[in-house]
């Protein structure tokens, strides 16, 4: 593995956004779309969409090239072509089914939770709890999902200004099933975090991109190279005792989804503030999180270049 | 030893502020971004340090907002705190 150039590294953030490639008027076309015909005409469409982006757009296929191209070492271009159509198709999909749980209402789609108990006591010890994720599956059906947990979740997420793709509440007109603490917020967040725990309720992060600067984050090996990815989760589970749960949720068939319930990480309390403490936590996760890659690959949605990254500021 | 001094030895202590002394803090500058030069990491660090050292769970973190201004702040939530019970 080549060290990480710095200027590519910046670029790779410059050039790289979190905003849908679809333009408004294309979202409109869709969520018209599942109005009128329903879910399945909108999966129909989506394919040749997909197919469209990944022929005609060498962007959309730059997107995926970095976590593909690890995954699937020594493709050829065929096969290369293949496994772009694939991971645009699932997340088209994807992006489908969340539309549809807002327009349609939720009836449109089950989602079976492994190890519901499990959760179910973590809550109970009454020190809240951290739930670590990645962006697999459709990441806001499954905290829609966690209202069967019956206390309130919280989601460290920032958004991009302008982004044109509506979250699940946003179709349906109503506050969200969960709260947003955004990380670009006073003091990155950490002040809101730390009272959702006090309270004995729920934090959801994503474990597999780092927000903030070099010191919130740990470099590890994950998929034959080096990653940065963030070690906030571990502190705060370090600093409030919290157990930490580690989840994927995942589309299991048409109209289904499965949360996963990896492994509980127990951090042990006051372990200070060099990230380095955190380290065995965060591999954990990562190691985890190349056991989802390896059973469902295009399951992945990370269309960040992890392994040329330079972190946000 | 004042609230404050005290506050200024466990904050070069716990958040290991290398090349600085409890005496060059200056109490009113801010606690993160310009002045003590702190980050949000910092903030998980301080709650724990001001439950381990002087014994004050901070439950309201709208308090802790304020407190966490500068030194002086956080020493006058303390003291605040400590005398209320």
């Amino acid at each position: 593995m080549q060290p990480t150039d710095g200027a590519d590294a910046r670029q790779n953030r410059k050039s790289w956004s979190a905003r849908s490639i679809g333009s408004r008027w294309q979202h409109r076309f869709f969520y018209a779309l599942i109005r009128l015909a329903g879910r399945r005409a909108a999966y129909v469409m989506v394919v040749f969409v997909a197919l469209y982006y990944v022929l005609f757009r060498p962007s959309v296929r730059a997107r995926s090239r970095p976590y593909l191209s690890r995954r699937f070492p020594g493709r050829n271009a065929l096969f290369r072509l293949w496994d772009s159509c694939r991971i645009t198709v699932e997340i088209g999909k994807v992006l489908v089914d969340r539309a549809a749980l807002g327009i349609l209402g939720p009836g449109q789609l089950t989602v079976r939770h492994s190890r519901r108990e499990d959760l179910l006591e973590r809550i109970r010890e009454g020190r809240g709890l951290i739930l670590v994720t990645a962006h697999a599956g459709c990441w806001q059906f499954a905290m829609e999902s966690l209202r069967m947990l019956e206390t309130p979740v919280s989601l460290l997420l920032h958004r991009e200004e302008g982004d044109v793709d509506l979250h699940i509440f946003e179709h349906r007109g109503d506050d969200a099933a969960f709260r947003i603490i955004d990380p670009a917020g006073p003091l990155g967040g950490a002040l809101e975090m730390l009272q959702v725990l006090k309270h004995g309720e729920v934090l959801c992060i994503m474990g597999d991109r780092a927000i903030g600067g070099d010191r919130s984050t740990v470099e590890v090996e994950f998929l034959r190279g080096r990653v940065r990815v963030p070690v906030t989760p571990y502190q705060l589970a370090s600093a409030t005792a919290a157990p930490v749960v580690v989840i994927f949720p995942y589309k299991s068939g048409p109209g289904n989804y499965s949360l996963q319930v990896e492994k509980v990480i127990r951090v042990p309390e006051d372990l200070g503030r060099s990230p380095e403490a955190y380290r065995p936590y965060a591999e954990a996760f990562i190691r985890s999180l190349e056991g989802f890659v390896e059973k469902r690959p295009y399951q992945f949605f990370n269309f960040f270049d992890l392994w040329n990254q330079e972190p946000m500021r | 030893m004042t609230t404050v001094e005290k506050l200024k030895k466990v904050l070069v202590e716990g958040l290991n502020l290398e090349g600085l002394t409890p005496g060059a803090i200056d109490e009113n500058a801010p606690l993160f971004g310009e002045g003590l030069g702190l980050d949000s990491l910092d903030v998980v660090e301080l709650v724990v340090i001001v439950k381990k050292h002087f014994g004050i769970e901070i439950q309201n973190m709208d308090e802790a907002k304020g407190a966490f201004q500068s030194v002086h702040t956080l020493a006058s939530y303390i003291e605040g705190r400590q005398s209320n019970g």
